[in-house]
């Protein structure tokens, strides 16, 4: 099932190019908010 | 060059002004056309909202509502006077001034941005040029590498109730009584025929409105809407479902209207003024040239895609002239979301959560799906009510009339709906936005501290209605 990103952290998402269903939500149930988008970025560096 | 920009915006209501901004803060070197003018001949910026819709009509909303309340609920509190009047120039005339200090502040922001006004008439012409009528009728041409249409709506005329000006208006038209009418018409009993009837009803008018449908504010949740309708009759409003206008008579200073009733019988109604208010249209008048590729849809909208880019690339339209509800915040979103797809962000609006507003007194608010929405689409739903009748801040404030409805997912709790008649409804439902852009679940809310005493615990009551575990009302017994 598709994940529920807060509107910040979609936005954030689709800027990165980042696939919604690979970021670890910490938010109820699972959602996805824009401190879980920042920490998956910080993590894995675009490839070279 | 002079006559280069990266943005060319047509048009400066909500849509327009709010998008020349965004992309103006964007580094983009932006254009705004507007042609329209105020009594003076003076450019006025702002738009429909501004100028005769939004803002003024609120002015004499409030101006009205406080008429009323003085009339009628001072002595309740104490507080007697001698008999209260209402000055109706005066009170226009403090409607103007409001719209002169807006128009004119979006005029400060054009110049605080570095938006360049172009006073005239745009068209658009082939590969993104754009041509500006001046009033004194010369030309120009102008080269964008982005054009955004943001050319609005005007009111619906319909054959049987040609406006004159002067008996018969519309929304424009009845913005400007220069004295309260004694016996008024209304037809079209959606949110601007309800507002204008509201506010001239405060004053003393007969108000009567003809409605063709038989459902009272089909688009509003039903329970919602019957809890209105029950108000608004109370309030004096003679509203009349079913009532299909099928012709009129000017008859010296008198209008008389035809109409077939609900059972098919026809009627005559006499009116001093009558105004239309049927609907609004998209503006598209000498807007496209022949040529310039971009297509309209079989209702006269220009056809966009879900990130309002029409068929020709780096042509947008946003606002009333596209589809999708006719609204202020509507349009100025789209304007965001379009400065920002042009500046290369992914600009994204949620088209899912945009809340209607009706400014009566009480408001009546909501976003999300309604109930028969829900049983039509088959979901598994469970619903929350809370009155304002035991409500302790709106008993203080002698504002006990409506409810708050909040609908969630049976299985998931994710909150799907908010929906209020009542005091402050537009800013309860504007917390039930903010909860559903996060997908709160009820529960969410119900963890939530609400301050008391707030008309906001009338939010936090239907929550928790929801489950069943209200705390200030009877919970009803779950099946």
């Amino acid at each position: 099932e598709e994940p529920i990103l807060s509107p910040a952290a979609r936005k954030m998402a689709d800027e990165k190019g980042i696939d919604h269903a690979a970021i670890a939500g910490t938010g109820k149930g699972g959602r996805v908010t824009k401190e879980d988008v920042v920490r998956h970025a910080e993590q894995k560096p675009a490839p070279a | 060059m002079a006559n280069q920009f990266d943005v060319v915006v047509i048009g400066a209501g909500p849509a327009g002004y709010v998008c020349a901004i965004r992309a103006a803060q964007l580094g983009l070197k932006t254009a705004c056309i507007e042609k329209w003018t105020d009594d003076k001949g003076k450019t006025a910026l702002g738009g429909t909202c501004l100028n005769v819709g939004c803002i003024p009509s609120k002015a004499l909303l409030d101006s009205s509502h406080k008429f009323v309340e003085a009339q009628k609920d001072f002595k309740l509190h104490g507080i007697n006077h001698s008999g209260v009047e209402m000055d109706v120039p005066q009170m226009v005339a403090r409607k103007n001034k409001i719209v002169k200090t807006l128009t004119t502040g979006v005029g400060g922001l054009f110049k605080a941005n570095g938006v360049t006004l172009l006073e005239g008439a745009g068209k658009v012409l082939a590969n993104k040029q754009v041509e500006l009528t001046k009033a004194d009728g010369t030309v120009e041409v102008y080269e964008a590498a982005n054009v955004v249409v943001a050319t609005g709506s005007r009111p619906v005329e319909i054959p049987p109730t040609p406006t004159d000006g002067d008996l018969i208006v519309d929304s424009t038209g009845a913005l400007e009584f220069q004295e309260t009418p004694k016996r008024l018409g209304v037809i079209g009993a959606g949110v601007i025929g309800l507002e204008l009837g509201s506010v001239w009803g405060r004053l003393g008018s007969e108000v009567i409105v003809l409605e063709a449908m038989d459902r009272f504010l089909a688009a509003a949740d039903e329970q919602i809407s019957k809890e209105s309708l029950k108000i608004c009759k109370k309030q004096g409003l003679d509203i009349r479902m079913g009532a299909r206008v099928t012709g009129s008579e000017i008859k010296g200073k008198e209008v008389h209207v035809t109409y077939a009733d609900s059972d098919g019988s026809e009627k005559v109604v006499v009116f001093d003024k009558l105004i239309v208010a049927v609907g609004r249209r998209p503006y598209t008048e000498n807007l496209l040239a022949a040529d310039c590729g971009v297509n309209m849809d079989e209702r006269g909208f220009i056809f966009v895609d879900d990130h309002c880019a029409t068929d020709v690339p780096g042509v947008y339209a946003i606002g009333d002239v596209v589809r999708g509800p006719m609204l202020a915040h509507k349009g100025s979103e789209e304007g965001i979301m379009v400065a920002e797809i042009i500046a290369g962000q992914k600009g994204h609006m949620n088209y899912d959560l945009i809340p209607s507003v009706i400014y009566t007194h009480p408001e009546i608010a909501w976003v999300g799906k309604t109930e028969q929405e829900l049983k039509a689409e088959g979901v598994d739903y469970k619903v929350g009510t809370f009155p304002f009748a035991a409500s302790g801040r709106a008993l203080a404030a002698n504002e006990t009339e409506g409810m708050v409805k909040v609908i969630a997912d049976k299985a998931t709790d994710r909150v799907l709906g908010v929906h209020v008649v009542g005091p402050s409804a537009a800013e309860l439902v504007q917390q039930g936005v903010i909860a559903m852009e996060f997908a709160a679940s009820t529960e969410d809310l119900a963890l939530t501290i609400f301050s008391h005493p707030t008309l906001s615990e009338a939010l936090h009551e239907a929550v928790l209605a929801v489950d069943g575990h209200a705390i200030h009302i009877a919970n009803r017994k779950r099946r």
